[in-house]
């Protein structure tokens, strides 16, 4: 019954969304841009029907109703209630609803801020056509409430490694954020198509780039910290597709953020910035491609179907051919004329984007060029990790010199000598600070490690010493607060990636066994029966001079599907983490795969992206108070 | 000035690349692909395939091969898609110059504007 009231549902925002465009179509055509509210109550409509949907599915999942397939394939009824309702946007029919969801409520609430008529007119209207492009893409190729008869008496379950409470919330951060983007691709085609890309687009723009861009920012840290203690291999970034997926649109909104700030201060870069609002939003399209395509060899590709590829492709293509030629038609003539200056802000926010747009086609060459290789010659190449260390590393180096620097200077007067002068004052500073660290904490020395805390604490130094030198602390403070972040983060990357210790060992109970500086000690195994999983937990003391660890990691055995799992326990003092997985080993049947991992400096990524993510959304609203 | 520069040459040329057998191990563990896993290096995984390549390593190291010689092995037992780093060659040329082309475009892009003012 449900069911059919969300199918039902789905079909009339089809609908209405058809007459919305419609009724767009007509009033733009005779250049009525007065009255908004039939428009409201068509815009308002679909958004409270696609919410109603979404609502259903969620229901469907919690009273496990296996007559719908979604259900059926990702759900089961001893599955707890709250996985059951992560189910929902846990597998790619829900997810693409909530995607539509988002699409729809960024319209919903575009339309109740202070725009302009006629631009709102058109951002409605280029969301409605993404809107109706992804409605139809979800009723022919993947839709939510497809039935099956007879009604089968169980479900298959969720893939277990997915039924995790960061995972459970961290899917609807991601589309936020990355979905999010749309609105600012919609409202930068009306600015181009009216020919209101000015300033006051700009100033409008600035919340809804940098509201996503935080929530997306938060979404990538979350998936980052599911990795990190789910998969049970110390690690926290592997250059997956899919991880690269989200940080592409990232990397290409952070571009954005700054482009727009010159486009604001100075009424200069409205094409770039304009490019960039575009290019963003299809970042976000190209990762829903990857991840929903099943093009990706990958940890994150729970959901492949070939076809579903095609059609987003093509989306894609059409998108991007459209929203590109609506660009070259109508670009900002003034585009980037004006003067710049070397040492002036406006022409370190070049420089930023010249990096970042670097940045960017690295990952994005690195995901899609082993497909693309594949597609042509059948050869088939692996780009890992080493790959993006080696290439980033240099420019990461010279990205955070010039991004201390930037903040710095003047927006109007260039001022060469200043620059000089802080650098004199930064400089010693780091050299010292990272120097002491080196010698204190390393016993190897290695080029790339030097440089990368030499530039960290230099970008830290900056932003403190940018810090106290604030007249109005609260005009800069998201920025201060994310830029710190950013350098604080980069500094604990890679004191993680040189001081971490890994011991691997097979034990039984009892064993003690001493390696490097650590005693590891298996004191006593037991078990725990659970609703649907059976749970073995192992004991262990982990003991280095300065400190005492017990720790309990454990391997379940989910039933619905049969699966093992093997849940890690970490224990952080914020300085350090002690973090142990343990396994069942095929070859020495009377012992466990043990892992034990010492990672410095978890915590501070961890807060590190929360700052970064914090800064933008105290700026978003300081940019809403001061409306 | 000239001081910074000097004790910047010299922590370049104290650093020495020390690693223990144990690291190298893990470093080519964690750039070998585990085929029949999704996306994972043998590191990151305990597939029988990835215990039984690991096992077979780690006999390479002990009978004195080295790093280099123990891909080429297994790039020619599984094809290129094995190892996780591409290297520089010709599949791989684009991959790692179409990157750095951007980069000089923008570069030269923003000398140009920034020349503009002399005229």
């Amino acid at each position: 019954m449900a069911g059919y009231i969300g199918n039902l549902a789905l079909f009339f925002s089809l609908i209405f969304n058809g007459f919305l465009i419609f009724l767009l179509i007509t009033r733009i055509r005779n250049n009525n841009f007065k009255n908004l509210k039939t428009i409201n109550f068509f815009n308002n409509s679909i958004f409270f029907l696609l919410l109603i949907s979404f609502l259903t599915l969620i229901y469907c999942f919690i009273v496990s109703d296996f007559s719908n397939v979604a259900v059926y394939q990702n759900s089961h009824t001893t599955k707890p209630l709250i996985y059951k309702i992560s189910g929902a946007w846990g597998n790619h029919e829900g997810s693409m609803v909530l995607f539509i969801l988002i699409l729809s409520l960024f319209s919903f609430v575009f339309v109740r801020t202070k725009v302009s008529e006629k631009l709102k007119f058109y951002t409605v209207f280029f969301q409605a056509i993404l809107i109706l492009i992804f409605l139809i893409f979800l009723i022919l190729t993947s839709n939510p409430f497809d039935r099956m008869d007879p009604k089968p008496l169980q479900g298959l379950g969720l893939n277990p490694i997915l039924q995790d409470p960061l995972l459970a919330i961290h899917p609807p951060f991601l589309y936020f954020g990355y979905v999010g983007f749309s609105l600012v691709f919609s409202f930068a085609l009306a600015g181009l198509v009216t020919n209101n890309f000015d300033k006051s687009w700009s100033k409008i723009a600035n919340f809804w780039i940098i509201l996503p861009w935080s929530l997306l920012t938060i979404g990538i840290g979350l998936g980052s910290f599911w990795a990190y203690y789910e998969l049970g291999w110390g690690g926290y970034w592997f250059w997956d597709p899919v991880e690269n997926a989200s940080l592409m649109p990232w990397l290409a909104a952070t571009a954005l953020i700054h482009s727009n700030i010159v486009t604001l201060k100075k009424d200069k870069l409205h094409s770039w910035t304009a490019l960039l609002s575009i290019f963003t939003f299809i970042m976000s399209l190209l990762g829903t491609f990857l991840v929903r395509s099943g093009v990706l060899n990958s940890v994150h590709a729970f959901a492949n179907d070939p076809y579903r590829g095609v059609y987003i492709l093509s989306t894609i293509l059409f998108i991007t051919f459209f929203s590109l030629a609506i660009f070259i038609i109508k670009s900002p003539k003034k585009s980037l004329y004006g003067k710049y200056y070397f040492f002036q802000r406006d022409n370190f926010i070049l420089i930023n984007n010249c990096f970042l747009i670097f940045f960017l086609s690295v990952v994005l060459v690195g995901t899609v060029y082993p497909i693309i290789l594949d597609a042509i010659s059948g050869k088939s190449i692996s780009v890992g990790p080493i790959y993006y260390h080696t290439i980033l590393a240099p420019f990461l180096f010279v990205f955070l010199f010039f991004m201390s620097h930037g903040p710095l200077l003047s927006w109007n007067k260039e001022d060469k000598f200043l620059q000089i002068k802080n650098f004199k004052i930064f400089f010693p500073i780091s050299i010292v600070i990272s120097s002491v660290i080196i010698f204190l904490f390393f016993d190897y020395k290695d080029i790339i490690l030097i440089l990368g805390l030499l530039f960290s604490v230099y970008l830290i130094v900056s932003v403190i010493f940018d810090w106290v030198s604030q007249k109005k602390l609260s005009l800069n403070f998201g920025r201060l607060v994310s830029h710190f972040g950013f350098g604080t983060l980069i500094f604990a990357i890679f004191i993680n990636a040189y001081l971490s210790k890994e011991i691997n060992a097979a034990m039984k109970v009892g064993d003690e066994i001493k390696i490097q500086e650590f005693t590891i000690k298996f004191k006593s195994i037991n078990r725990i029966k659970k609703e649907n999983y059976e749970e073995v937990f192992g004991n262990f003391l982990v003991a280095n001079k300065d400190k005492k660890v017990e720790l309990t990691p454990s391997i379940r055995k989910y039933d619905q599907p049969v699966q093992f799992t093997s849940e890690t326990s970490i224990k952080t003092n914020f300085i350090v983490d002690y973090y142990f997985a343990i396994n069942l080993s095929e070859f020495e049947k009377d012992k466990i795969m043990v892992r034990f991992y010492y990672k410095p400096l978890m915590f501070w990524i961890w807060l590190s992206i929360l700052l970064i993510a914090f800064g933008g959304i105290y700026q978003t609203f300081r940019l809403r108070n001061e409306k | 000035m000239k001081k910074f520069i000097f004790i910047i040459i010299f922590l370049i040329l104290s650093s020495n690349g020390f690693s223990a057998n144990e690291e190298l191990k893990n470093k080519i563990y964690k750039n070998i692909r585990c085929i029949v896993c999704q996306g994972q290096s043998i590191y990151e995984s305990n597939s029988d395939f990835a215990i039984d390549l690991k096992k077979l390593i780690s006999k390479k190291l002990d009978n004195g091969e080295n790093e280099k010689q123990i891909y080429e092995f297994l790039i020619s037992r599984y094809g290129e898609w094995i190892v996780f780093n591409p290297g520089l060659n010709f599949n791989s040329l684009a991959l790692w110059l179409l990157p750095l082309i951007i980069f000089m475009i923008g570069g030269f892009l923003i000398f140009r504007l920034n020349n503009r003012k002399k005229k």
